[in-house]
């Protein structure tokens, strides 16, 4: 929680901080958003370093045709481990690694909203991709592609463990990725300094934003399509298998509804970086920045709009394919006025070439090509000639090396002294730029050709004579360049470290809040929160003109004023993560590790759960003479309420997508037992009224807590927790009866499909019930109290969802079959 | 109209004449226009379909690009820094330009979007009544074809005549593939459990180099296959030739010798020769020696490369299906006769 009660921070009347705690245990408990935000970063450069180096690999395979260097199944593992990693491990969290780091600065906090959560968010990341690449140590990585089609990824055509590492992979690393955006999408809304209103938020933070919004919805339905695939690998469903009635068409569909707005997870962090690095070294502020906003909200909205086109050679309809087509046209006009507004951010500007402007004015001219050749995508006539071609490999490198990747750099040259101290050597950085850029062009211009001339992709080999030899021979000499290019910022970076230039406070006379403050940051950030008067505060503080200042008073930010809570460092966040993984392994292993794995999870979870719980309740004010609530934030709710708000919004997206796969389904069995014949509707009508009476004593349990009455409201909670193990009681029997009417899991396509809503679901009301249970239990003990009726309160949100979940099933299955 | 691929072929493009010029000439500087795969010189309606839509959005790509490019080239050398000190005008945003720069997209695109449906809806109504119907089946990691009107099954060759409209039914018996012949027009998927299809009439004859786009497993790069566009003579001759029953050969021949070994060997037990076995699960060889390409289309059908092949599969398509015969080398020679023989 933003504000806990262990460590409090002293602060001498100099600005000289506290030293912070050193050592390995200190960085494995640390739960500072700069230190989480450097954690990702150099965990995501290794993992960055690792695929580039499988990327070299495949270029070193097809730089002559018929290569020798790799065999088909290594070639195929590569590509797929590349694709895999440079997206979920490289990209992802190196634009985690910027919004841990810069957020709560820009907007002028302390930390992020709950940053317990934030590490374990860490932890799980990393976990997850050396789960990921320990499938090279036991020689079965995956090997189907980065988005894993179905029938392919299916039992009968992918033996052995390489799908099984891929699949639970990204479900342990999709959970990271949600609970991450859960936790900056309350940050950005709840924890803005006074004055910080949303339209005086930088760029980054808009994109910050609005890219975990994307995360916060895309992630649950690739979580649902990944749990239908481990259900046809593990137990034998034919969700994706047409001999038993489902359709690989169904994978394609959930993939893309999470794989499209994903891009646009991957470019808008990048878009974000590059609007505050061009106007920094142009010495202007960011042109049209209102549009700015509209468009990044826009691309976001529309971004889900448009995942078909990724499927436009599977033979939707010329309904479905000329509506995808229009979407995906639409989405370019957001982004060109991106462009024009940067071009039009450095027209008339003051430009400095130091090596983060080089990187930055670098993207929007290969953003530029990317865009230009997604414009031919989004055309299917086109399409049908260009995708699954070197063409459309040309086209995602462009967005996303020479979008995004150009762009972290930017953003890793730019903040480095900030998080350091230190600059990066800029003659090494030019270096670095120039080797980047010439070895990206080298590499994937001419794939634009190899395209057109009929080269697919995912092919280990060639054969000569189809005038694709030489280029494919320059792809590889760029990719050695850009090797090279690596090892000279690996080197730059080393050097710096020791020996760079002491950066100071604000060596480019920065625009936003960062650059305010010491290089690097006390842990507490600002002395005083600052209060926020205009838009790029800063630079008007620094530089006025004649609308007022900036801020309120610059000075305060680095002025310590008086003792500052700091959150206590929590080694909950790395166990729980631990427990998580056997979980996850033990799918791989056995039962029993499995098992294990998820009692040690539960109780893990518990324990982080209830760290802060203190032993006695608090029954007046905050010790430290903050006279507001400090989990009430900027919007007037709770932290943790909004919390539970948006993680509601997942949740909705997770349910909608299991209901949605049981509504297209419906019908498709292809032999009974059938609805129909099995589901008995009266008892089921009985259980649902339970649990909509428990909705009822919940509700009263929230009045009781808000009226002080901790009596009445343990009660309420009891009871409410008991309806709900009565409509569970009412699961069990009903799956056990159907079972013995012959429905097992595998029968046909009802069975899948509802056993794995329906499960889910009960899953979320036995995890309910624990939780109602839990606060029955501190509130007896006394260690929660009349004045935490915003716990109960989450409480009571997330059970009324499930309810409201459980009306949207009974509806669809049993009242309308 | 769209019916005489010669009109079509010289009617003028709406693009004026120096410019396909320039774009050709550039395009054939780097060696686009030679592939045996290009898809910059369509042999079919379809193919054409595309290809005027490409060049069309190439324009105004290009247009684009120089437009950006050229600003930001502009602004890099004429903004460089002067002064440290100077603080430039902060200019926050114009109205007008950022409307102009949202209208002139939107207007580019609606250029772009119109000709777009109308292709769509244009290639994919249903193939006319005397289309010529083909079962593009999709196996890992081979191509089968069947004509169900004309009873005709092969594999690795596509024969379909010049000038007539063809009608490709495509579909897989195991993982999703995808049927690309590049100079032919565009891919569609090979979805198990469902059809897609690709109607096109091919200009002239020629043979056309076709490849599996849809990565489908180990032997993805191997799933090849070629398309031989015949005269219309050529193909009714092909037809009816691929009709007939197997040829058996003369008694004592090396190819007799190698029948035996067919027959008594593991061949029957997956491949059809009509007459001789019913295997039904790798290719029908009934007309095999009439083949260009074996294997899913990755050799030439010399003897050398079929004693390859027939020695052992794995070794030149990883993961084949087929395993290694485990035969001796005058077993190999008989085979590969008998099999070339089957013309």
């Amino acid at each position: 929680m933003a504000d806990g009660h262990a460590a409090s921070i002293a602060l001498a009347a100099h600005a000289a901080p506290a030293a912070e705690a050193r050592g390995l245990v200190s960085w494995l408990t640390t739960v500072d958003h700069k230190r989480i935000g450097l954690l990702y970063g150099t965990s995501a450069l290794a993992f960055f370093l690792i695929a580039g180096f499988e990327a070299l690999l495949i270029r070193l395979q097809l730089a002559r045709p018929g290569g020798q260097l790799l065999g088909a199944q290594r070639y195929n593992e590569l590509f797929t481990m590349h694709g895999t990693s440079m997206v979920f491990l490289a990209l992802m969290p190196l634009s985690a690694a910027f919004f841990n780091y810069l957020i709560p600065l820009m907007i002028g906090a302390r930390d992020v909203a709950f940053p317990r959560l934030n590490a374990f968010s860490y932890w799980v990341f990393l976990l997850g991709g050396l789960f990921l690449n320990a499938s090279w140590l036991v020689g079965t990585p995956p090997d189907a592609g980065w988005f894993g089609y179905a029938p392919l990824t299916s039992k009968p055509f992918s033996v052995g463990p390489h799908s099984d590492f891929w699949l639970l992979g990204l479900l342990f690393l999709g959970t990271s990725s949600i609970l991450g955006s859960l936790n900056f999408l309350v940050t950005i809304l709840n924890l803005r300094a006074p004055g910080m209103t949303f339209l005086r938020l930088p760029l980054f933070v808009w994109t910050t934003l609005v890219t975990n919004v994307l995360i916060l919805l895309a992630f649950p339905p690739i979580t649902v399509a990944l749990i239908f695939l481990m259900f046809d690998r593990f137990f034998g469903t034919p969700f994706y298998l047409p001999a038993g009635g489902g359709s690989p068409l169904l994978w394609q569909h959930l993939f893309w509804i999470f794989g499209h707005p994903e891009v646009y997870i991957l470019i808008l962090p990048a878009m974000g970086i590059v609007s505050e690095v061009l106007p920094a070294f142009a010495r202007k502020p960011l042109f049209g920045y209102p549009s700015m906003v509209y468009a990044t909200a826009l691309i976001g909205f529309l971004g889900f709009g448009v995942w078909a086109h990724h499927m436009f050679a599977v033979g939707m309809g010329p309904i479905a394919d000329s509506a995808f087509a229009l979407t995906s046209m639409l989405i370019a006009i957001p982004t060109g006025i991106k462009i024009f507004n940067w071009l039009s951010t450095i027209w008339g500007g003051s430009l400095r070439f130091r090596t983060p402007f080089c990187f930055a004015v670098a993207f929007v001219a290969m953003f530029t090509i990317g865009g230009l050749s997604g414009i031919m995508h989004a055309s299917p006539p086109v399409d049908l000639q260009q995708t699954d071609s070197y063409f459309v490999v040309a086209h995602f490198h462009y967005v996303l090396f020479g979008g995004t990747i150009l762009a972290l750099f930017a953003g890793i040259y730019y903040w480095f002294p900030k998080v350091t101290g230190r600059l990066l050597d800029d003659r090494l950085g030019l270096l670095h730029f120039w080797l980047m850029l010439i070895g990206f062009n080298l590499t994937f211009f001419p794939m634009h050709f190899l395209g057109l001339m009929g080269m697919p992709r995912r092919i280990y080999t060639y054969a000569p004579g189809l005038g694709w030899d030489f280029w494919n021979l320059v792809c590889t000499v760029g990719a050695v360049v850009q090797g090279f290019s690596l090892l000279v910022f690996l080197a730059n970076v080393a050097r710096s470290l020791r020996r760079g230039t002491p950066a100071g406070t604000d060596p480019w006379d920065g625009r936003t809040l960062e650059w305010a403050l010491p290089s690097p940051p006390p842990a507490y950030n600002f002395a005083v929160l600052p209060t926020v008067l205009r838009r790029d505060a800063l630079w008007l503080t620094k530089h006025p003109d004649a609308r007022g200042p900036g801020l309120a008073d610059l000075r305060a930010l680095v002025t310590p004023a008086g003792p500052i809570h700091m959150p206590a460092p929590s080694s909950w966040p790395l166990l729980t993560a631990l427990a998580m993984i056997v979980l996850i392994a033990g799918a791989l292993l056995h039962l029993g590790v499995v098992i294990v794995g998820g009692l040690l999870t539960a109780l893990a979870l518990l324990a982080f759960a209830t760290e802060l719980v203190p032993a006695r309740a608090n029954h007046g004010g905050h010790a430290d003479g903050d006279h507001e609530d400090p989990h009430v934030g900027a919007t007037g709710l709770d932290h943790r309420k909004l919390g539970i708000w948006v993680f509601i919004g997942s949740e909705c997206l997770f349910f909608g997508t299991l209901i949605s796969t049981y509504v297209v389904y419906r019908g498709r069995s292809l032999q009974g037992p059938y609805p129909h014949d099995i589901l008995n509707v009266p008892l089921i009508t009985v259980s649902t009224f339970v649990l909509l009476m428990s909705s009822l004593t919940m509700v009263l349990g929230v009045a009781a807590i808000q009226a002080r009455d901790v009596r009445a409201a343990r009660r309420w909670l009891l009871a409410t927790a008991a309806l709900g193990g009565v409509f569970l009681a009412g699961q069990v029997y009903e799956f056990n009866h159907f079972v013995h009417e012959g429905l097992g899991l595998t029968t046909n396509l009802f069975a899948a499909t509802f056993y794995v809503m329906v499960g889910f679901h009960g899953a979320h009301v036995t995890v309910g019930v624990i939780w109602l249970s839990a606060l029955w239990y501190l509130l007896t003990r006394g260690r929660l109290g009349a004045r935490d009726e915003a716990l109960v309160d989450m409480a009571g949100l997330y059970w009324h969802f499930v309810d409201v979940v459980w009306i949207a099933i009974f509806t669809l299955v049993y009242l309308i079959q | 109209m769209e019916s005489d691929p010669t009109l079509r072929r010289v009617r003028p493009t709406r693009v004026p004449g120096l410019w396909t010029a320039a774009a050709g000439l550039a395009l054939a500087s780097c060696g686009l226009l030679d592939s045996p795969a290009t898809t910059l010189t369509p042999r079919s309606d379809f193919g054409w379909t595309s290809h005027r839509i490409f060049v069309q959005i190439l324009r105004w790509d290009t247009a684009i690009f120089l437009v950006v490019q050229v600003l930001l080239l502009v602004a890099v050398f004429r903004f460089r820094e002067r002064d440290p000190k100077a603080v430039p005008a902060q200019v926050r945003g114009n109205a007008l330009l950022e409307l102009v720069w949202t209208l002139i997209p939107a207007v580019i695109l609606i250029f772009i979007a119109f000709p777009t449906v109308a292709a769509i809806f244009r290639t994919q109504t249903a193939p006319p009544k005397d289309a010529i119907r083909v079962k593009v089946v999709g196996h890992q990691w081979w191509w089968e074809f069947q004509y169900p009107d004309l009873g005709v099954v092969t594999a690795s060759d596509l024969h379909i005549p010049a000038g007539r409209p063809v009608s490709l039914e495509i579909a897989s018996t195991d993982v999703i593939h995808s049927f690309w012949v590049p100079q032919l027009g565009g891919k569609r998927d090979a979805i198990p459990g469902s059809m897609t299809r690709i109607v096109l009439t091919a200009d002239a004859p020629g043979e056309y180099y076709g490849q599996c786009a849809e990565f489908c497993g180990a032997s993805h790069a191997n799933m090849r296959h070629l398309a031989v566009v015949d005269t219309p003579e050529a193909f009714a001759a092909w037809v009816a030739k691929q009709r007939e029953p197997a040829l058996t050969p003369p008694d004592g021949s090396p190819a007799a010798a190698g029948r035996e070994v067919y027959r008594t060997g593991t061949c029957v037990g997956c491949h059809t020769v009509r007459g001789v076995s019913a295997g039904g699960i790798g290719p029908d060889l009934t007309h095999f020696g009439s083949r260009k390409t074996i294997a899913g289309g990755i050799l030439p059908n010399t003897p050398e490369n079929l004693a390859r092949w027939v020695r052992h599969a794995p070794a030149l398509k990883p993961g084949s299906l087929m395993p290694d015969q485990k035969l001796d080398e005058p077993e190999v020679t008989a085979l590969v006769a008998y099999l070339q023989s089957l013309r």
